[in-house]
C-alpha cells in the first residue's frame, strides 16, 4: 500500500523497560499503519503490549523506566519519537486524540465536566480566520459535543463533577472531549471494556457515527473480537510484543491463520453454543527472559525446530492477510 | 421435575441507605434441579451478586426464603450449621483479592479442611495435593507458592480448588472468569464443566456474558433491577427470547461470525441506562427503556407468566395465559 496515504505508520518499534530485575523487552518490532479515514483494530490479550504501543504513539510512556530502543513512529511522515517538545504539543493538541479505558482516570475529579470540556475546545479549536473562539461559541460547541454522544440534558451535565455521573455517562464525556476537537486520528484504548453490553452497544454506535461524520481515522485497541468486528476494517493481532497476524477484519476473524489467532478465536464463547475449546496452554512469556525465535513457540501446537531459532517474518496467507508463522513459508511472499 | 436442590421463594433483600431503600433483590422465585447450571445474567446493579450472597449466607434475606433440599436456609452464615457451609461454596470474581497474599497455596487450601475437621497432618497434605491435581495444577510446583507469583487464571483455579475442598454439592460462581482473558477463560470453563460432571455439582453461575452462558448454562435467568424478567431452558431461551429486555441484551452482544449474527434478534435499539435501584421507576421497572411499551407499563407491574413449559416471563406483552389461569 502506498506510503503517501498512511496517516500513522509504526515501523519496527522496539520498547523496553529497565527495572530492578533486569531489562524487560516488551515491544519487539511492532509494525503497523493506519491510513487516512481508515479504522484499524489492534487486538491482543492482557500484557501483550497494546497499551505500550498506544502510549508510545502519544509519547506518554514514562522514560525511564521505559526506553525506546529502535524504530520510528511516523505521523504524516514526521517521526513522533524525534519531535521537539513544542511540535509534539501542537500535534497532540490538533491532530491526535485519545479515549482510555477508565474515564475516572482521564477526567479530573476536582473540575466540572464543563470546565474540562471548555479547556479542550478553547485550546484546540480556531475560527476559520484562525482566531480563538468567543466564550459563547465555546459553550455552544461543548453542549453540541455532549449532545452528539447522546447525552441527555447536556446543560446540567456541564455543571456536574465526574463522580456524579455513571460509568457510561463518563465515557460519553470522554468521547465528547475526544471528538470535540479537530483531531484526525483517534486512539481508543479499550473504550468500552468496563461498560455493560447495552451501554457498550450505544456508545460504539455513537462513536461509529461520529467518526464517520468527521472522517477521522481510528486505531482501536481492545481484547474483544466482537467489538473490532463491528467497528474496524482491518486488524492487527498482537502477541507478546509483536504483530503476529494482520488482514481485513471479517476475513481474518472468519479464517485465522496464525496458530495463536486460531487458539484465540476457538476460545471465544459463541452464541451457537457448541461449547468452548480447551483454550491456549501455558501463558504469556516473561518479558525478562522471553523465548527465542517466535515468542509463541512454547505454546504452539504446530511447533517446528526452526521456530525456536529465528523470529518468523510475515508471510502472505490470503488477500491482504499476512501471518508471522513458518507454517506459511512456501506461499509466495 | 425432580426435587429441587435449591429454591428461592419470594427472595427479597433491601438495603436501607441515607438516600432511600436500595431494592437490590425484589421478590424473586427460582428453582434449581440437582446437576443444573443456572446462569444468572444481568447488567451491573441488577442484583445478581446480592442474590448469590443471600444464597451463601453473606446476607440474610429481608423477606422471603431460600430452601436447600427443602429446608429453609434463609439465615446468615453465622447462624448456619457447618454441614450447610460445607455443602454450599462460592468462587468470587477477582481471585487477586479473594486469596490471602501472605499465605502459600498450601495454607490457603488447608484452611477449609481444618475448619471442617476433614483432614489433618499427612492426610491433609495428600488431600491438598489431590485438590490441586483436580484443577490441573501440578502440586509439586504450586504448593509453596504465594498467590502473587502465579497468573490470574491459576489464581482462579486455586480459588476453585478451595471451594471444592469440602466436597460441596452446590457452588456459586460469581463472575469467575470476567477478569480473565478469553484463552484462560476457556480453560477454566472446561475445567468447571468437567468437575461438574465428575462430582455431580450444581452451579449458580453469575455472569454478564450471554455468549458464555449459551455454552455453560442449562437454564438462564435474566435479572433487571432486582427482578427476574425471564427464565427459560438455555436452548429455548436463545431460540425464542420473549422479554424486550432480553432481546435488547441479545442484540447488543458483539459477535465474531456471520453465523452468530443471524442468531441474534433484529437489531433493537438499545437505549437508556439501568436506573438507580434507589429510585426504581413505577410499574414495570424496564418501561423507561422498553421499545415496545404499552400504556399499562408505567402503571402496573406485570406478574410472571409461564408462556411455555419452563419458560417464564414477566411482561405485559404476554398476558393471555395469565388471564386464562386467573
Amino acid at each position: 500500500m502506498p506510503n503517501s496515504l498512511s496517516l500513522l505508520e509504526i515501523r519496527d518499534l522496539h520498547v523496553g523497560f529497565r527495572i530492578f530485575e533486569g531489562h524487560l523487552r516488551v515491544l519487539t518490532g511492532v509494525t503497523l499503519a493506519v491510513h487516512e479515514g481508515e479504522r484499524v483494530g489492534l487486538v491482543g490479550e492482557t500484557g501483550c503490549g497494546k497499551t505500550t504501543t498506544v502510549k508510545s504513539v502519544l509519547r506518554v510512556l514514562p522514560i525511564p523506566p521505559a526506553r525506546v530502543t529502535g524504530g520510528e513512529i511516523l505521523y504524516r511522515g514526521r517521526d513522533i519519537l524525534r519531535m521537539h517538545r513544542h511540535a509534539l504539543h501542537v500535534l497532540r493538541r490538533e491532530e491526535l486524540t485519545a479515549i482510555f479505558q477508565d474515564p475516572l482516570q482521564s477526567l479530573n475529579p476536582v473540575f466540572t465536566v464543563g470546565s474540562q470540556l471548555r479547556d479542550i475546545v478553547r485550546d484546540s479549536m480556531r475560527t476559520p480566520e484562525g482566531k480563538s473562539l468567543s466564550r459563547r461559541e465555546i459553550e455552544a460547541r461543548c453542549i453540541q459535543a455532549l449532545e452528539e454522544t447522546g447525552m441527555p440534558d447536556p446543560e446540567r451535565i456541564m455543571s456536574n463533577y465526574p463522580i456524579q455521573l455513571s460509568g457510561g455517562m463518563r465515557q460519553r464525556v470522554c468521547i465528547a472531549e475526544a471528538l470535540s476537537t479537530t483531531a484526525r486520528l483517534l486512539l481508543a484504548d479499550e473504550p468500552t471494556t468496563n461498560l455493560d453490553v447495552t451501554i457498550q452497544d450505544q456508545i460504539l454506535r455513537k462513536l461509529d457515527r461520529l467518526v464517520d461524520q468527521k472522517g477521522s481515522s481510528v486505531l482501536m485497541i481492545t481484547h474483544s473480537m466482537g467489538v473490532v468486528r463491528d467497528l474496524t476494517q482491518r486488524i492487527y493481532i498482537m502477541y507478546a510484543g509483536s504483530i503476529v497476524e494482520t488482514g481485513p477484519t471479517r476475513q481474518l476473524l472468519a479464517s485465522p491463520k496464525h496458530p495463536y489467532t486460531q487458539g484465540l478465536m476457538a476460545s471465544v464463547p459463541r452464541l451457537t453454543g457448541r461449547g468452548v475449546s480447551e483454550g491456549i496452554p501455558g501463558r504469556i512469556p516473561n518479558y525478562l527472559a522471553p523465548p527465542s525465535g517466535c515468542r509463541f513457540h512454547p505454546r504452539c501446537p504446530h511447533r517446528m525446530p526452526e521456530c525456536s531459532v529465528e523470529v518468523p517474518p510475515m508471510f502472505d496467507v490470503g488477500a491482504d492477510q499476512r501471518a508471522a508463522c513458518y507454517l506459511y513459508r512456501r506461499s509466495p511472499s | 421435575m425432580t426435587e429441587p436442590i435449591l429454591e428461592a421463594r419470594g427472595l427479597t433483600k433491601f438495603f436501607p441507605t441515607k438516600r432511600g431503600t436500595v431494592r437490590a433483590v425484589d421478590a424473586i422465585d427460582f428453582q434449581m434441579a440437582p446437576g443444573d447450571t443456572l446462569g444468572l445474567v444481568g447488567e451491573s446493579g441488577s442484583g445478581k451478586t446480592t442474590t448469590a450472597q443471600c444464597v451463601v449466607g453473606i446476607y440474610a434475606p429481608t423477606t422471603g426464603d431460600i430452601l436447600f433440599h427443602g429446608q429453609s436456609i434463609g439465615a446468615t452464615a453465622a447462624k448456619r450449621g457447618k454441614d450447610l457451609k460445607r455443602e454450599i461454596r462460592i468462587v468470587f470474581q477477582d481471585p487477586g483479592s479473594s486469596l490471602n497474599p501472605k499465605r502459600t497455596i498450601k495454607q490457603i487450601l488447608a484452611t477449609p479442611l481444618a475448619v471442617h475437621r476433614m483432614a489433618s497432618g499427612r492426610e491433609q497434605l495428600a488431600r491438598i495435593g489431590a485438590l490441586l491435581e483436580r484443577v490441573e495444577l501440578p502440586p509439586a510446583e504450586y504448593l509453596y507458592k504465594h498467590p502473587q507469583s502465579i497468573g490470574g487464571g491459576e489464581k482462579q483455579m486455586v480459588a476453585i480448588a478451595r471451594a471444592l475442598a469440602t466436597d460441596p454439592s452446590f457452588v456459586v460462581l460469581d463472575e469467575p472468569t470476567s477478569a480473565l482473558d478469553v484463552s484462560v477463560q476457556a480453560k477454566i470453563i472446561n475445567l468447571l464443566l468437567g468437575l461438574q460432571k465428575e462430582m455431580g455439582l450444581t452451579y449458580l453461575f453469575i455472569t454478564h456474558d450471554m455468549s458464555l452462558m449459551r455454552n455453560v448454562a442449562s437454564r438462564v435467568a435474566i435479572m433487571y433491577l432486582g427482578k427476574l424478567s425471564e427464565i427459560a431452558n438455555t436452548a429455548d431461551f436463545f431460540q425464542t427470547p420473549l422479554h424486550p429486555y432480553t432481546k435488547m441484551l441479545l442484540s447488543s452482544i458483539p459477535v465474531v461470525s456471520d453465523e452468530e449474527e443471524s442468531l441474534k434478534p433484529a437489531k433493537g435499539i438499545s437505549r437508556g441506562e439501568i436506573p438507580s435501584p434507589v429510585n426504581i421507576p413505577p410499574g414495570c421497572s424496564f418501561h423507561s427503556r422498553c421499545p415496545s411499551r404499552l400504556d399499562v407499563c408505567d402503571k402496573i407491574d406485570p406478574g410472571t407468566v409461564e408462556v411455555a413449559p419452563g419458560h417464564v416471563v414477566r411482561c405485559h406483552l404476554y398476558p393471555s395465559q395469565r388471564e386464562a389461569s386467573a
